[in-house]
């Protein structure tokens, strides 16, 4: 009951030093559909559930390209991820155009987390209601990095996020000590893998829903098409973790 | 850059230099990047400021160097150390390359060019990035030419014939210095605003070498001249 005489505005703290509004925000983030992302030591790969809002739609798209060495997946508001994916390319593209080379991942990551926190610090601005993971190569190596509507950004070597994504992180907990040296192809199964464990009992995966991306060190950003998809998912019958551990 | 003239309305465009350094020479060898300059900066035909470090040091692995308007240069350099400092800022530990470096100049001398207001240089932007080696040329004009070797001035109408003879890019350190030096010997005996103090500087895998300033050998007791020096004229 006490909350709601400190969560008006940004521009409140309450009495245990928390801003509500902030953290509504991120409860903003929780109800999107679930995006993960995991790192070897040459490939990143983004794997989402795609939401149909109703039989008649189209699947809302939730990863987006950058620029060639950098691709997001977003959680909540899609209209503030535009801005955001919006601001993003601008940014590539004005640092391209003065020095002829990529823009450093966690540069951009900052710049985004700059713009977000200057939403929680006013009275007539309300932050963005969606968390980004944002994956990317540069000369530091491959990275991937999460963003909240705090402000915050961290760098990850896998993350999920989203509605249900405590059960691909708790899959996350006991397997990410293989992604550092495993194959693309085992990369996108351990992503395909987690997402199975995040989706509904009366849902299943299929090319349409699930979107993956990957990005590599000589590899530009890609979304696998249909086919491509049909197949991993294929795989994903036989695929096993701990056959990778006999392999090490 | 945002000059005072510009937010006030009123535009002084650079139209000529004042006070002006000479030739520049940048050869590739095998191994990294040398670059060589005179060490004068000439106010019009005076030779006015004999002793001047003209080869900037830009970041660990990243040499400047221009001639045309000595100002516009010691302006550029401090720009161009604006860029490495806004790293820190981000904490991320990424250093400008050479070649970022070489294209921001490019855009920068560009945007001025377009305004009428030119940086009055010839810049060259030597560097050594990712075990490559990087030379480049950026002009009055904005216009970015990466090369294997770049003369500027005078050195662009004397010294391409030596080079073109006594250089490749594959030569040594040493091969590609003989060359600088021999053109600066040239220089020195036929372009009026040129020095024989030179100064070489090389960059490579273990960083920047900027050399101390060294007189180039030139003869003047030719017996021609003694006897000319010495002969009656017609008259007498």
């Amino acid at each position: 009951m006490l909350k709601h005489l400190y969560d008006t505005d940004c521009v409140t703290w309450s009495p245990q030093g928390k801003l509500f509004q902030v953290e509504y925000a991120m409860e903003a983030v929780k109800q999107g559909s679930i995006c993960l992302g995991l790192k070897s030591s040459d490939y990143v790969v983004l794997c989402s559930l795609k939401r149909q809002p109703s039989e008649l739609a189209g699947y809302q798209e939730k990863q987006f390209k950058i620029d060639d060495h950098m691709a997001i997946a977003i959680a909540g508001l899609t209209a503030d991820a535009r801005v955001l994916c919006k601001y993003m390319r601008t940014e590539c593209l004005e640092y391209k155009y003065t020095y002829e080379s990529h823009h450093p991942v966690g540069r951009l990551v900052f710049k985004v987390a700059e713009k977000s926190q200057h939403k929680t610090q006013s009275g007539a601005k309300r932050p963005y209601g969606v968390g980004l993971l944002v994956a990317g190569i540069d000369p530091n190596g491959v990275h991937l990095f999460e963003t909240c509507p705090s402000g915050n950004y961290y760098e990850y070597k896998c993350q999920a996020i989203g509605s249900r994504s405590q059960a691909a992180r708790t899959y996350f907990e006991s397997w990410f000590h293989l992604f550092e040296k495993s194959t693309l192809e085992q990369l996108v199964l351990h992503g395909l893998s987690a997402i199975k464990k995040a989706i509904m009992e009366d849902e299943e995966l299929n090319e349409k829903n699930v979107e993956v991306g990957i990005l590599g060190k000589n590899q530009k950003f890609l979304h696998l098409n249909a086919q491509e998809l049909k197949d991993y998912i294929t795989k994903l019958e036989a695929f096993n973790p701990n056959s990778q551990i006999q392999q090490e | 850059m945002i000059f005072n003239s510009e937010i006030s309305g009123q535009y002084e465009h650079t139209t000529s230099p004042v006070v002006t350094g000479g030739s520049v020479i940048a050869l590739v060898y095998n191994g990294g990047v040398l670059v060589g300059t005179d060490t004068l900066c000439s106010y019009g035909s005076m030779a006015a400021f004999k002793n001047v470090q003209k080869i900037a040091q830009i970041s660990q692995n990243t040499i400047y160097v221009s001639s045309g308007e000595f100002s516009d240069f010691q302006q550029v350099v401090k720009e161009l150390a604006k860029i490495d400092r806004s790293a820190l800022q981000y904490d991320d530990g990424v250093h400008p390359s050479p070649k970022d470096y070489g294209n921001y100049l490019a855009r920068l001398s560009y945007k001025k060019r377009c305004k009428i207001n030119p940086l009055y240089l010839q810049n060259v932007i030597a560097g050594f990035h990712n075990n490559d080696r990087y030379l480049a040329l950026v002009d009055i004009y904005g216009t970015y030419l990466e090369s294997k070797f770049i003369t500027t001035g005078f050195a662009s109408y004397f010294c391409k014939a030596i080079i073109s003879n006594y250089w490749n890019e594959n030569c040594s350190l040493d091969q590609a210095k003989q060359v600088i030096r021999e053109c600066f010997k040239v220089l020195f005996c036929r372009d009026c605003r040129a020095h024989d103090v030179i100064q070489l500087a090389y960059v490579d895998a273990q960083g920047t070498h900027i050399e101390e300033p060294e007189r180039v050998e030139t003869k003047w007791d030719f017996n021609g001249f003694k006897q000319r020096a010495n002969e009656k004229l017609h008259t007498q």
